[in-house]
């Protein structure tokens, strides 16, 4: 027989040979300890701006993660290709290997480093967990909703916050009592603002299902539960524009359910505008917006375009209508709607339709579309609540749409 | 590698079973016909659930709705992907290797039950056509963890509940096994074969069998929870009339999270046992390996909640961040032990050590990426986006699957009594790797850049990182297809492999490939230690298998086995 099967009786390697020396431990140890650390600082960045306070500490913790899982990593590769060119099989050597079966001091140098390693990120992630949860004083609170598949940003106005200009005896009567009511009066937005530096405050609501709230750039991200009101609050160090995203499965327009960039470049759906300081915030968008809704335009149909550009419902999500650079692909077209409403259902006018087809959608559905569309319901307090004003001005806008 | 002696002239080797097809398609409550049934059915639903993943990594290619017709059709592609990748790929083929080797390893004529064994297979069928019926009456479309309201509520084809009622056969199917197995393992032990000198494989199938029983009963209570709120008009998960939708993910991920050991596990023995053959060394760190198979059973009932930091009460985050990092300490005390089982030994790099090296590697990896999750400020930012999608598939695909597909390899000779083609096995393994690699290595990076998970539309800075993954991810898919072929050539006309080929000590070589009906001639004695390698004694107890069973045919010869029945070459 021309083949080799001795077998190694003999348990000892010749000196000097197999055994590792204690100098190649320490360099294995030194290389992979390096490696991981290497391995952390040329990564490139691939987190989004880093533009909250919460980030930064985020950022830092997941540095030191990838150095150690590198290191780690590094270590076993390592250990792998040496192996494989060390000790594999030459052509012909059908022996068997060493009957080696364990080693106990490197079975608990293997236990115990990686239960410190462990114990260490514990710790770190702990501090940093209670870093982030230490509320500060907050200095901006807005509500937001979910539903499919848009978000809205809620805003109050009481009379301690009137724009500056404006006084309560100049509102006309029903504003006037909303804004002194003990909720103040609400509007809402497609985007959310704020400004640099002082931390805000989200308080989470879904009309639907369970949907979460997201915002990449400041790392944080806090589940809407339906029944429930959830909250988060973050610290913004950068000004600027930062995309805000569903991160919950929640239906056939979860993707649709984030800030996206129009053709030129504008803003569509949610958004976080961080403005520099309050002043700016103040005159770039509390003002403006809490002038609008303090002075509605007294024609229905405008004051029905400003209902559905403020983004209260989530429209634009699931419907194109070039007049407010809408450009959803899940439910039908609404451009011309003001004549071709007249044509979907026989013995219905335009107006009808129109509202039915917000109250009752799933009565009548466009060849081609399926049921997807929320029913928006009249009384307060059931989910996706349309009150009737707001139905009258937006059927009155979409009666305008004849081009 | 291939064996290295023949029979003495004139010695009488038994003759090896010949398979039929037909032994396959009907009732039987042999456990070897059974095993190949799991196993079978289930890579026909890893070919289903993988061209399900092909679809979606086509719709990706693209930030954009242009392959599917509307969002619901691609939500229900990954629900689907999941759902049967899961449960009827990777927990039933873990149960047809079980069903196979446990007896043959305990040396025993079949499982302890055995017909109850063949109905926990046979509920796989009804199981499977409940999913596959399920595209034809609205399928399910709220992922495969079916969080209300949008399961309930807001899933208005049947689809969704098809799929539970499917879940609930296959959890009963699950159970009736796990049952077995233990029983088997208990009770059905050779004498001299104690728990600590039973091969890791039969450790890791009763480690997955105790999580199955006591896990699996809390699935069955929320899949009826979820049932009855779809059918029957309950509100257990309506929180308008007093429900409560955290119940269903608590009880869920109760489950769930015991799953992903199932699920990996078993996976875990087929590289003990892998290793050691085809390293030609004993596995170093038996009982640490074996016991820490148990730890992880029993830490994997105290994480759950992690699959919900953004979700769950705020103040309990902490809690479930302790116990998830400290069960990755037994995990890294397998891999280390793994290392060791190579180091000194004498590396063959046949196909199955091929992937037992890939598992290593990609494992690591995606436990290294289970820690960064369990890191809650971390797991804030990356929790449900393509971070969390690329570390399940490094350890369900990178570890699971490649443990599975080194099984194949490993123990096909024996099932079928052939050889799988070792080039095209090779070629198989470069093909998966790298496809597996660029498949899901990539999706780290888009995840925490600001992707989410479950979109078919997203920010078109990510598309350019997309089409990388979906090119590789083609080419993973196209790999699959050179195992299809060489199993294909290995039944027409593999090389006969002989009762041993890969020269193993544990018990299921001891005999003829395939065994016979019974398992053995005569009663088996196991070698005193399954991973004796590296002594004399092992030495001549192979020669005396070689001898007593027959070996296969050689590359110069192309002689048969019965053949060389008392011929004298």
């Amino acid at each position: 027989m021309g083949v080799n099967t001795n077998i190694n009786l003999n348990q000892q390697e010749p000196a000097g040979g197999q055994s590792l020396s204690v100098i190649w431990i320490v360099v294995a140890g030194l290389g992979m300890i390096f490696g991981g650390i290497l391995i952390a600082t040329i990564t490139p960045s691939i987190f989004p701006q880093q533009a909250s306070a919460e980030a930064v500490q985020v950022d830092n913790l997941f540095r030191f993660m990838l150095a150690v899982g590198g290191a780690i990593f590094l270590l076993v590769v390592g250990v792998l290709v040496f192996v494989i060119v060390r000790f594999r099989a030459r052509p012909g050597d059908l022996a068997d290997g060493p009957p080696i079966h364990g080693n106990t001091t490197l079975e608990m140098v293997w236990t115990i480093i990686p239960a410190i390693i462990v114990l260490v990120l514990t710790v770190y992630s702990y501090q940093v967990w209670v870093s982030i949860r230490t509320l500060q004083p907050i200095h901006n609170s807005v509500a937001a909703v979910g539903q499919r598949f848009a978000w809205a940003f809620n805003y109050v106005i009481t009379p301690e916050d009137l724009p500056a200009s404006v006084t309560l005896d100049q509102l006309e009567e029903p504003i006037r009592a909303a804004v002194t009511s003990e909720a103040g009066m609400n509007f809402s937005s497609a985007q959310l603002h704020t400004w640099m530096g002082q931390q805000m405050q989200v308080s989470l609501r879904t009309e639907d299902v369970n949907h979460a709230f997201w915002i990449p750039a400041m790392r944080i991200k806090q589940d809407l539960l339906a029944g429930r009101e959830t909250s988060i609050s973050f610290t913004p160090i950068e000004a600027g524009t930062y995309r805000i995203i569903c991160a919950e499965l929640c239906g056939s327009g979860h993707g649709n359910m984030a800030g996206t960039v129009g053709f030129n470049d504008d803003l569509q759906g949610a958004w976080l505008i961080v403005h520099p300081d309050e002043v700016t915030y103040l005159r770039e968008f509390y003002e403006p917006e809490a002038a609008k809704v303090l002075f509605p335009p007294e024609d229905p149909a405008l004051r029905g375009r400003q209902i559905l550009v403020g983004a209260a419902y989530p429209c634009a999500t699931c419907h194109v209508l070039d007049d407010l650079g809408w450009v959803g692909n899940i439910g039908p077209n609404l451009n011309n709607i003001g004549v071709r409403a007249a044509t979907r259902v026989s013995g219905l006018t335009a107006d009808q339709y129109l509202r039915n087809s917000i109250r009752h959608p799933g009565d009548y559905l466009v060849p081609g579309y399926s049921n997807l569309m929320p029913q928006f319901n009249a009384v307060a307090g059931e989910a996706n609540y349309m009150p009737d004003t707001d139905l009258d001005a937006i059927v009155a806008y979409l009666l305008t749409q004849q081009q | 590698m291939a064996t290295i002696s023949r029979p003495l002239p004139g010695a009488a080797i038994p003759a090896a079973k010949q398979l039929r097809l037909s032994d396959y398609l009907r009732w039987s409550v042999d456990h070897k016909i059974i095993g190949v049934q799991y196993m079978a059915t289930a890579f026909f639903f890893f070919l289903f659930g993988g061209a399900l993943a092909m679809m979606i990594r086509w719709e990706l290619l693209t930030p954009t709705l242009d392959v599917m017709s509307d969002g619901t059709a691609y939500n229900q592609l990954f629900t689907m992907h999941a759902s049967i990748m899961i449960f009827m790929w990777i927990i039933p083929m873990m149960a047809g290797f079980g069903n196979y080797l446990v007896p043959l390893m305990l040396g025993a004529k079949d499982m302890a039950f055995p017909w109850l064994n063949a109905l926990a297979f046979w509920l796989i069928v009804p199981a499977g056509a409940l999913m596959i019926l399920g595209y034809f009456a609205g399928q399910a479309e709220a992922g495969w963890t079916a969080y209300p309201p949008l399961s309930t509520i807001y899933s208005l084809g049947d689809g969704q509940t098809f799929w539970a009622f499917a879940l609930h056969l296959l959890g009963i199917s699950s159970i009736l096994g796990a049952i077995n197995f233990i029983v088997t393992i208990k009770n059905m032990r050779p004498e001299g074969m104690g728990y600590f000198q039973m091969p890791l494989f039969c450790w890791a199938i009763l480690a997955t069998s105790i999580i199955i029983v006591l896990a699996t009963p809390f699935l069955a209570g929320a899949l009826t929870l979820l049932i009855l709120d779809r059918v029957a008009g309950t509100a257990f998960f309506d929180p308008s009339r007093g429900g409560d939708v955290l119940v269903w993910q608590n009880v869920f991920w109760f489950y769930s999270h015991p799953a992903v050991y199932i699920m990996v596990l078993p996976g875990f023995g087929i590289l003990s046992e892998v290793l050691s053959v085809h390293a030609r060394k004993p596995v170093f760190g038996y009982r640490a390996l074996a016991l820490s198979s148990m730890a992880i059973a029993l830490l994997g009932f105290t994480v759950w909640a992690h699959h919900m930091f953004t979700s769950m009460t705020p103040e309990l985050r902490i809690p479930f961040m302790v116990t998830s990092m400290i069960i990755a300490v037994p995990t890294g005390i397998k891999i280390f032990s793994w290392l060791g089982t190579l180091w000194g030994g004498k590396i063959h790099f046949t196909p199955a050590m091929l992937f037992a090296l890939g598992f290593l590697s990609m494992f690591v990896i995606g436990g290294i990426s289970g820690v960064m999750l369990a890191a809650v400020p971390f797991d804030i930012h990356v929790h449900d986006t393509y971070f969390v999608v690329s570390h399940l598939h490094f350890v369900l695909f990178g570890g699971s699957v490649f443990a599975i597909y080194a099984g194949m390899y490993h123990w096909w000779p024996k099932v079928t009594g052939r050889m799988l083609n070792a080039n095209l096995g090779k070629l198989h393994f470069a093909l998966t790797y790298v496809g597996f690699f660029f498949t899901f290595f990539p999706q780290h990076i888009v995840g925490m850049l600001g992707m989410p998970r479950r979109v078919a539309v997203y920010a078109p800075e990510f598309q350019t990182l997309n089409i990388i993954i979906s090119v590789a991810a083609f080419l993973l898919g196209i790999s699959t297809f050179v195992l299809l072929y060489a199993m294909a050539l290995s039944l027409s006309n593999g090389k006969r492999a002989g009762a041993n080929p890969w020269r193993a000590l544990t018990l299921e070589w001891a005999t003829t490939s395939p065994p016979p009906t019974h398992n053995f001639h005569g009663d088996p004695v196991p070698y005193r230690d399954p991973y004796g390698y590296g002594t004399e004694s092992a030495f001549r107890y192979l020669e005396d298998v070689d001898r007593r069973y027959g070996v296969g045919e050689r590359d110069d010869d192309k002689v048969p086995v019965p053949a060389l029945r008392g011929s004298g070459d």
